[in-house]
């Protein structure tokens, strides 16, 4: 008995999930009425958003996060020819949510998954009630660990434990391992979800920050996830040289 | 109807997505020159269809006649394939006229903004460049 129902609930789970993936492009339901308000579940494309001082801000007037003097300093000097995602190295969960490629968000009650496009890699977010590792910032891991609530409707998204070698963006905005991200994500309607994500980091910034991205059901019958095998022919490895953009960068630290 | 509608809707979107600019791995001028812009004319010799980006290879003869072979970066396949590009878009053999930049590090490389065919059927919209 024991043993049937640990084979039935995984499969049960696994059932549960690919009907969630496959179910047909909702498009009557353009109207704006949020059916399952938690079901998040689906192929969504992100926003592309190279350069976040342009969500802080907008395009045409970026703001930077607010820097301190050493997180200035790093962004003044930063080497985009030294971009990790340039060495196929992942992306972490800022890039992954704001590349041009899109993403699955599978889900079961205890366990979110997101599989990107993006350099091929997955999140994991645990649902159950867990909290982070005890010896997590001594094994930090590249897309972070994260464990989720939901607050009302909101999927609520705690990381620690992000690898420093992780950007924030293509532009250059960097981290440390003490980065803690926190992402609110929330169905505004039947194909759009809202995103918001907050960077809390002492040893770059002054205060938390936070910025908001929108992502964009994908229309799965139509497509699907394609291949994205960064090492495949990453030529370009060999022709990258020091891109220093941010020389004459002036850090104005926050009147307060 | 409706449900139409919004597929137009989609397909529109999507091209206007792969239109734009497609580098996410690196920034796009740590490997070029937007201030050397270059247009070559050559012959296809292979197209190499894969990630991170699309590569292809010309033979560029000049006005003496020497052939030089440059090697031609373009944008992500899947950005591409979405697109409406397939790999045999542009075939071996093919005569092309590409509009891009220059590298940065001097070799016979550059980064596609446009090809067009001799018949001037335009190929690959998307570059991999755009950002910073």
């Amino acid at each position: 008995m024991e043993t049937s129902k640990r084979i039935a609930r995984p499969i049960a789970g696994l059932v549960l999930m690919l009907a969630v993936m496959f179910q047909p492009f909702d498009a009557e339901a353009q109207s704006g009425a949020v059916r399952n308000p938690r079901d998040l579940s689906g192929i969504w494309r992100n926003q592309y958003t190279p350069d976040l001082a342009s969500a802080i801000g907008t395009p045409q007037n970026p703001v930077q996060p607010p820097y301190n003097a050493y997180g200035a300093e790093r962004w003044r000097t930063v080497d985009t020819a030294q971009d990790p995602t340039g060495r196929c190295l992942p992306p972490g969960p800022s890039r992954a949510f704001t590349a041009p490629l899109p993403f699955i968000l599978v889900q079961q009650e205890n366990m979110i998954g997101f599989l990107f496009e993006y350099q091929t890699i997955w999140r994991v977010i645990y649902m159950d009630g867990r909290g982070h590792p005890e010896d997590i910032m001594d094994y930090p891991e590249f897309m972070g660990n994260s464990t989720g609530k939901w607050e009302g409707d909101t999927l609520v998204i705690d990381s620690v434990g992000i690898d420093e070698r992780t950007w924030l963006d293509t532009a250059g905005h960097e981290h440390s391992g003490k980065l803690h991200m926190t992402e609110r994500i929330s169905k505004i309607d039947q194909n759009t979800l809202r995103w918001t994500a907050t960077f809390d980091d002492p040893v770059f910034f002054t205060r938390p920050w936070s910025i908001t991205r929108s992502f964009t059901r994908f229309d799965d019958s139509k497509d699907r996830i394609l291949p994205y095998t960064c090492t495949e022919n990453n030529l370009d490895l060999d022709n990258l040289r020091p891109h220093q953009p941010n020389l004459d960068y002036k850090h104005q630290p926050e009147s307060r | 109807m409706r449900r139409n509608r919004l597929h137009f809707l989609c397909a529109g979107f999507g091209l206007l997505l792969a239109a734009a600019p497609a580098v996410s791995h690196h920034s796009f001028a740590a490997q070029y020159d937007r201030s050397k812009p270059v247009t070559l004319k050559g012959t296809v010799t292979k197209m190499e269809w894969m990630n991170p980006h699309i590569y292809f290879y010309l033979d560029v003869k000049d006005e003496a006649g020497n052939v030089a072979r440059w090697a031609v970066e373009g944008g992500n396949p899947s950005g591409l394939y979405r697109a409406g590009w397939r790999k045999d878009s542009l075939k071996p053999g093919d005569v092309v006229t590409v509009d891009g930049w220059l590298a940065k590090d001097g070799t016979n490389l550059a980064n596609m903004r446009t090809a067009i065919l001799a018949d001037g059927k335009r190929v690959f919209g998307a570059s991999s460049g755009g950002d910073r």
